[in-house]
């Protein structure tokens, strides 16, 4: 409890009123906790489980002290502990001098001054803090009837190691992503920002699960406010497992019930490291590659990491090209419909009469023709995703080709509802974020109904809804369609729909009230 | 409290002040001063500089509150209420009037089959969605929607180019400059309007020394910017379908837009153009909205979302009320002329008047901070 309080305290300016701060979460065994620590304690609470080894030696010292080294098997690196743990205690220090002093009262203090030669190594009194360090795949040994321990940090488990994440890959810049394991994920970020001010939180969340969190940004550049409201909001979390940061990720935004992404999300540590610079905060849970970054704002689902790494004109030009495909993806069906349907004077007549001649016994109105295309399109998509790689493409080829050619031989839709469907498929997968690619979708469809219904004025007060509803969103205090509305000037020419070249890049997009530099050494 | 930026302050006057007026400006100032009508344009929008900047001045003095409890201050509570009760009367009934000028341009001009009742709900039900969102995503509705008008006016103009007739406009000044005025007269309720949405929203703006210079300029920004768009909107109809034909048209702008084509490919972009109306309709009826709730809170009271719907089914029934195009073009201009420009053009001088005169004596802001917000 008393970290979360003081790091909140510390970094909230105003005063937020009384909040109620949850416990830290920890090992939730209560009455075996307050027992006073000891090796049989620990014995007795974890021998149950068949993965937990107890491996009991004896010390010899000037008393002969018995030992217990309790690991996880699986979790921890066998021969370090073998090497730099148990070879030195049973073997090598044998008849030593320093061994020769060490008693029951000095042994834990003997041990870690000069026995154990590892880096992470530290004293602990508390049940909860043994049986912690156990299962999060440190080793702890208990001497003889002493309530202290030692707890010995020689993690070690098969992880999938660094590769390129499989969303996000590029042409032009870094191919590392993101693994399972948090240190590993840290020690990339750490590799990007060699600054003293890159701040690395740990925490834990889940009261079985106890995951290991981490809350990262760079002080001075982040907005303190913010740090502090993720902090609270993650304080807040009560679960008993958090097993992905989607757990988290819906825990924390702003509007639950929005279809629009309000937390952003990368499985690289470059991108991590541009948004921190840019003054964002990131949550890194342990045994996913996924880290979130607050606040999200909309344009910044529009931009990719490889915005920054090709020259300034390619990047305005896959911008704009991403932009488009957005809003193809979102109307293009609907104004097909209001345009057959109730606009037909905007088309000019040979391209009407060309419609026309296609739509000619197709027994459906315009409005069910999109919508069970749609619909389809959707059941493809969804089919293709879960399906193995090689079957999902085949069922891609054999939907968009024979599904689509047989409906349209039938009879059933006409030649230009298949083209527009396509081009609405193929515009959606220009939204770099899946999660925004999927509110499009989403929006589709009352667009589509709307439309049927009330034509462009119908497409138009779809289309005013959803700007609406945007303009009212936050994440995490910051307006969701910054820069746009509230118009910051400086971010929206420089940074938005067009990305100016870096060496007119000279200050950092405003988030809050706050406009740094980028280049005055913090950061 | 809600605030709105300076920045903020200027979309969302210049989308309130331009709201609808773009359609109708030309065949009101042609019909009065005929092929120079475009010049009363100018002059016209240009008076809602001195009563914004009267208004500006008011909240100078009585920081964070709106011209009907700075009444009361002044006034005194009855005819501070009396007031507010005029005002809520004037902005509820111009709101749902333009409610109704929706229905009314959308059936008669792209979709005449569907039902007047739809296109009233699709208005209200976003203009409520505003309401509920707050003043903060009005202003920020307005960033989005006002360039989007603006764009699209000019699209219109210059894609309207090659219709222009040479000469239209000659000769200048033939009748001298009174059918100027009488013209300049015409379009004074436009901004006249935009004072009402003002006096409600000043208690939204910020008050510091820099800022409020920020907005006194900022005025005059709205004022010429939407001036200078309305007066070029009149000049492209009076050269392209001459003044007798403009005067006919009320609507010119969409007829405008039926006439568009681009290389033979896209034509007559009225449906589309209609779109971006809508948006500026939205903007003027939410502000009105605003207006007409922001009296009922601060005179009677009546808050929450029970007295806003309540206030939906009045706009409707107002809209309703009247249903076809001459009898509600004929309301509209009614209700500029004669109950909103007597009202403003009265209450906002002496309201200031009396505002200075008690500075003078001294004793204005010491009641007003005591009185608080009300």
């Amino acid at each position: 409890m008393g970290s979360w309080m003081k790091m909140i305290k510390e970094l909230t300016i105003r005063p937020k009123g009384e909040r109620k701060i949850r416990k830290s979460p920890s090992y939730s065994f209560d009455e075996d906790l307050n027992k006073p620590l000891s090796g049989e304690t620990v014995k007795e609470i974890l021998s149950k489980s068949s993965d937990v080894v107890f491996r009991e030696f004896l010390l010899q010292g000037k008393e002969r002290i018995p030992c217990m080294l309790v690991v996880v098997d699986g979790l921890v690196d066998k021969n370090l502990l073998d090497q730099f743990v148990l070879k030195p205690l049973m073997v090598d220090l044998v008849g030593h001098p320093e061994l020769a002093q060490v008693t029951l009262a000095n042994v834990i203090d003997k041990t870690m001054e000069s026995l154990i030669p590892g880096i992470e190594v530290k004293k602990i009194s508390k049940m909860g803090d043994a049986v912690d360090s156990i299962l999060s795949g440190d080793s702890v040994i208990f001497f003889g009837s002493l309530t202290e321990a030692i707890v010995v940090g020689a993690r070690g488990w098969a992880n999938r190691g660094v590769n390129e994440p499989i969303a996000e890959s590029v042409v032009k810049g870094p191919h590392e992503g993101f693994a399972e394991t948090l240190r590993v994920n840290t020690s990339l970020l750490r590799r990007k920002i060699k600054h003293p001010s890159l701040r690395i939180i740990s925490l834990k969340l889940g009261d079985m699960s106890n995951t290991d969190l981490v809350v990262t940004y760079i002080e001075k550049i982040a907005s303190p406010d913010i740090v502090s409201e993720v902090l609270l909001r993650l304080s807040k979390i009560k679960m008993d497992s958090v097993i992905d940061v989607g757990y988290i990720e819906e825990m924390i935004e702003d509007n639950p019930y929005s279809p629009f992404p309000q937390v952003a999300y990368t499985e690289r540590p470059d991108v991590l490291a541009g948004k921190l610079l840019e003054g964002k905060v990131g949550i890194m849970l342990d045994g996913t590659p996924i880290t979130l970054v607050v606040p999200a704002i909309l344009t910044q689902f529009l931009s990719v990491n490889e915005d920054y790494y090709q020259r300034a004109m390619t990047a305005i030009l896959s911008r704009f090209v991403r932009y488009v495909g957005s809003f193809v993806a979102v109307v293009a069906p609907s104004v097909y419909i209001a345009v057959t349907t109730f606009h037909q004077e905007i088309i000019p007549t040979d391209l009407l009469m060309s419609i026309s001649a296609g739509r000619q016994g197709v027994p459906f109105p315009a409005l069910l023709e999109a919508l069970t295309m749609t619909v389809v399109l959707e059941i493809l998509q969804e089919a293709g995703l879960r399906l193995p790689k090689p079957i999902g493409q085949t069922i891609g080829i054999v939907g968009a080709l024979i599904i689509g050619d047989a409906a349209v031989n039938a009879g059933l839709v006409s030649p230009l509802m298949v083209i527009i469907i396509g081009l609405t498929a193929v515009a959606s997968y220009a939204i770099p974020y899946y999660d925004l690619s999927l509110a499009v979708r989403m929006m589709r469809f009352p667009l589509m109904i709307l439309a049927g219904i009330l034509g462009f004025f119908g497409v138009a007060m779809g289309l005013y809804a959803i700007a609406i509803h945007l303009l009212s969103l936050r994440s995490f205090g910051v307006p969701y369609t910054s820069p746009v509305a509230p118009l910051r000037i400086r971010a929206f020419l420089q940074d938005t729909f067009v990305r100016a070249p870096w060496w007119a890049l000279k200050r950092r997009p405003q988030l809050m009230d706050v406009e740094e530099p980028r280049t005055n050494g913090k950061g | 409290m809600e605030r709105i930026s300076v920045h903020q302050f200027i979309t969302l006057g210049a989308a309130v002040l331009m709201g609808t007026t773009f359609l109708p400006v030309a065949s009101i100032v042609t019909g009065v001063g005929g092929r120079d009508g475009w010049m009363s344009v100018l002059p016209g929008f240009a008076l809602g500089i001195p009563y914004s900047l009267m208004i500006l001045s008011l909240l100078e003095q009585y920081p964070s509150n709106n011209l009907l409890q700075i009444s009361e201050t002044l006034f005194g509570k009855l005819i501070g209420k009396l007031i507010g009760s005029f005002y809520i009367l004037v902005a509820g009934y111009l709101g749902g009037l333009l409610l109704g000028q929706v229905g009314d341009i959308y059936q008669a001009s792209i979709m005449p089959l569907t039902p007047l009742g739809v296109f009233y709900l699709g208005g209200i039900i976003l203009v409520l969605l505003l309401i509920q969102s707050g003043i903060e995503v009005f202003a920020r509705f307005s960033e989005v929607i006002f360039p989007l008008i603006v764009i699209a006016l000019f699209l219109n103009i210059v894609l309207s180019i090659p219709r222009i007739e040479q000469g239209e406009l000659l000769p200048i000044l033939s009748e001298g400059f009174k059918p100027i005025l009488v013209g300049a007269f015409k379009v004074m309720p436009f901004p006249l309007t935009y004072i009402i949405f003002l006096a409600g929203v000043i208690a939204f703006l910020p008050t510091g020394e820099k800022e409020l210079k920020q907005l006194k300029s900022g005025v005059w920004r709205v004022v010429f910017m939407v001036g200078i768009l309305d007066m070029l909107i009149v000049i492209i109809q009076i050269l392209v379908f001459g003044p007798t034909e403009t005067v006919r048209l009320v609507y010119g702008l969409l007829v405008l837009g039926k006439m568009v084509e681009i290389s033979r490919t896209i034509a007559g972009v009225e449906s589309v153009f209609l779109g971006v109306w809508f948006g500026a309709a939205v903007l003027k009826i939410g502000s009105l909205f605003f207006a007409t709730n922001w009296g009922l809170e601060y005179v009677f009271g009546l808050k929450g979302i029970k007295w806003r719907l309540s206030l939906c089914v009045v706009f409707l029934g107002i809209a309703f009320r009247y249903v076809r195009g001459p009898s509600l073009i004929l309301e509209i201009g009614l209700v500029d002329e004669y109950l909103i420009m007597p009202f403003v053009a009265i209450w906002i001088p002496a309201l200031w008047g009396v505002a200075h005169w008690k500075k003078g004596v001294g004793i204005g802001r010491k009641e007003t901070r005591s009185g608080g917000k009300g």
